[in-house]
């Protein structure tokens, strides 16, 4: 892990505990009571599905890299812990960290193009012209305190690989199980580096499957009980997990935050199955119509 | 947010602007005080607008992100530091902390009214410091790729602190080349021969060659290598390869060899090495670094021997690690600080005017103390600067 993602600004003001977290969003909700009783959201992640679709929708067309995605994703849940949802167009938000992300992670789109995708994308008429996106940048980059600089877990992963020799497809597997997390919390809970290890962890004792990761709830079940025993360090695994393990349990690694990981992601592979896309579109656009409304009347 | 952007505080709520500093590339620089309780000095940067008295949003530049978020994350004694940042009114305020000198003014004013070197024992603590802020960026995987006298900051307590982070980048993104088509603002005289050669990579060697200028700089007070830049065509906008920058570092430093640097003859612009050479006698027969070192101790009446008022003998071997053709050879900041010239003669200096009787003129400040909302005309930084939008598009894809 490079040194320097213990001085960064993500360690230092974007690194929550559960509890932290939990409070941050009670407060926010609190100061909107009103807007926030009167339309009812989808699970978080939920939302975070429906906008990872949209992003990579808006993405797709311009050739834009899985890194430059998940810094966007990770803006959009930081801002949303500054900002209460309903007071914002989420389409407008995800366009712009899209826009700022790409220029972050060094494959810069011209405003122009990112207008025209999000257009496209979500048939918003409120897309009019090029300086929503930029007045909305002010106010993502203010929000973030101009805190743009992410450390993805990508770059562990790399390292893991050549550590442990993994297989191309355990490797990809691990690839997509970090691809997956940024639809959790868990980039606002952990540093990049135990997601990694979690999901090398994960894709070594899962084994790639046709399917991904989706639906393979039991199996990580498995693999909570191989952690387990990591935590005891006693054996009874296949040789090749008894190294990780063995390597887990002599490592500083946090194997609490490991199993905290795993069980995060478990959870997200249930609640998957019965993910609707409409669902998420249609709430979010009853408090964007009526947001909309208010502000005709005034 | 839908109904606009609005600002959390403003400029003038916090800090008086005194004066006017400087208009650089990307922006105008303002000396301000600090208000409502604030105290001290700093200066404030306001980016340039796209287009002259622009008052539209129209996205900010990559380089102005990448400057926000750099200045942001980073915090050494040794790199200027970023008091915070200010959007307001569509323009975006850098406030960094105050330094009242920088390299270039120290050596103007050396080099007027024959005031003659730097002492030797200032150039070492310059040098010394400079070398800490850059271990720190490059540990923390940040390039300068800009380093010149200009942007080294020196506080009235004399540390040095390094400066405009406006052309740095994180060199860890291993995806794509760091080159991708930036547009090479970086001045030619500071620049390492891999660049001048068309590396397509950069690496921290190019932060040390620079370095190297630098210290030259600061013993002759004069840039070592002064070349004259070819302006790239503006219709193809291709880099042109910079002949005579290279012929002033070969003049002195002779030609690069395959045996010293085994990567030479594979740098794209290797074929115009030799052509250099040809008709031009100064070329074949190089001045070489020890004998400019030596004329330059001379001219200065430094000692030749060891001594803690000389550079001596040292100075002249980490200046050739420093300029050293090879970038995988070159030294490393990390070994730089470790080399016997900052160790010799007892600790180098912790403030660079300790001990030196010399006052430095203070940063003249115009009395223009509007934060004027247009720019200068002349160079400007497009939402789109220093990435050609034409590549292909590429299928999105899986790296890190
Ligand atoms: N912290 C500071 N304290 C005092 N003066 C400063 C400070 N930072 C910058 N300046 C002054 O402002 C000038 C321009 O600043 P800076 O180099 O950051 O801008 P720039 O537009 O990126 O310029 P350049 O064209 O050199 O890249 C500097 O050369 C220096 O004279």
């Amino acid at each position: 892990m490079a040194a320097s993602y213990w001085d960064s600004t993500q360690k230092k003001f974007w690194t929550f505990t559960k509890p932290q977290l939990q409070l941050v969003r009670q407060k926010l909700e609190e100061s909107d009571r009103n807007i926030v009783s009167l339309y009812p959201l989808p699970d978080r992640r939920y939302l975070s599905i429906y906008f990872y679709h949209q992003l990579s929708k808006m993405a797709r067309p311009l050739g834009i890299r899985q890194q430059a995605l998940a810094t966007a994703q990770v803006y959009v849940r930081r801002f949303y812990t500054r900002v209460e949802i309903r007071r914002t167009n989420p389409a407008l938000l995800l366009a712009t960290a899209l826009y700022v992300a790409c220029k972050m992670e060094e494959c810069p789109q011209h405003i122009r193009m990112i207008l025209g995708e999000a257009r496209h994308c979500w048939a918003d008429t409120s897309f009019t012209d090029v300086t929503i996106i930029g007045e909305c940048e002010f106010t993502l980059i203010s929000e973030l305190d101009s805190q743009l600089i992410v450390h993805h877990p990508y770059r562990s992963l790399t390292e893991l690989q050549n550590q442990f020799q993994l297989t191309q497809e355990e490797n990809s597997l691990a690839w997509s199980i970090i691809n997956d997390h940024y639809l959790t919390d868990l980039p606002l809970l952990h540093a990049p580096h135990v997601i990694a290890i979690t999901a090398m962890f994960l894709a070594v004792v899962l084994k790639p499957t046709q399917g991904g990761m989706q639906g393979s709830a039991a199996g990580l079940t498995a693999a909570m009980q191989t952690l387990g025993n990591a935590r005891n360090a006693t054996g009874g695994a296949h040789i090749r997990v008894q190294k990780l393990v063995d390597w887990l349990a002599e490592s500083q690694v946090d194997i609490e935050a490991v199993v905290e990981c795993t069980q995060e992601l478990i959870s997200l592979y249930e609640v998957w199955e019965s993910y609707s896309d409409k669902a998420c579109k249609d709430q979010i656009a009853k408090f964007v119509k009526a947001r909309g409304m208010d502000t005709r009347r005034e | 947010m839908f109904t606009g952007y609005q600002h959390k505080k403003r400029v003038h709520e916090r800090y008086k602007i005194i004066g006017f500093i400087s208009s650089g590339t990307y922006g105008r620089v303002y000396k301000a005080e600090g208000k409502n309780g604030r105290v001290g000095e700093f200066a404030i940067k306001k980016f340039k607008p796209d287009k002259e008295g622009e008052v539209q949003y129209t996205g900010i530049s990559q380089s102005g992100i990448r400057e926000m978020a750099l200045c942001t994350e980073l915090s050494h004694p040794h790199v200027v530091h970023t008091v915070e940042i200010i959007l307001e009114d569509k323009s975006i305020f850098i406030v960094f902390e105050y330094a009242e000198h920088d390299l270039l003014q120290i050596i103007h004013h050396h080099n007027s009214n024959q005031r003659g070197a730097i002492p030797a024992r200032t150039v070492k603590s310059i040098m010394h410091q400079l070398l800490q802020g850059l271990v720190y960026l490059h540990k923390s995987w940040v390039l300068h790729r800009d380093l010149k006298p200009a942007n080294i900051m020196v506080t009235s307590a004399g540390k040095v602190k390094i400066g405009d982070l406006g052309l740095a980048r994180l060199f860890y993104k291993p995806l794509h080349s760091l080159f991708t088509g930036d547009k090479v603002v970086v001045t030619i005289w500071y620049r390492a021969p891999e660049l001048l050669l068309g590396s397509r990579h950069y690496t921290p060697a190019i932060d040390l060659w620079s370095v190297g200028c630098i210290f030259a700089e600061l013993l002759q007070l004069r840039p070592i290598f002064k070349g004259e830049e070819l302006k790239a065509d503006p219709k193809s906008k291709a880099v042109p390869f910079q002949r005579n920058q290279m012929q002033k570092i070969v003049e002195i430093m002779g030609m690069p060899i395959k045996d010293r640097w085994p990567l030479l003859t594979s740098m794209p612009e290797y074929g115009h090495l030799s052509s250099l050479a040809a008709g031009n006698p100064r070329m074949r027969a190089p001045q070489s670094l020890e004998h400019w070192y030596e004329t330059c101790l001379r001219n200065n009446h430094w000692p030749k021997a060891s001594s803690p008022d000389s550079p001596g003998p040292e100075g002249l071997s980490l200046l050739q690690q420093l300029l050293e053709y090879d970038p995988q050879k070159r030294i490393t900041a990390e070994k730089a600080l470790l080399h016997p010239y900052f160790s010799i003669h007892g600790k180098p200096l912790e403030s660079c005017f300790e001990e030196s009787k010399i006052k430095y003129p203070v940063r003249t400040v115009s009395q223009d103390n509007e934060i004027r909302s247009s720019s200068l005309p002349g160079t400007k930084r497009s939402g789109i600067d220093d990435h050609s939008m034409g590549r292909p598009v590429k299928r999105l894809k899986q790296d890190g």
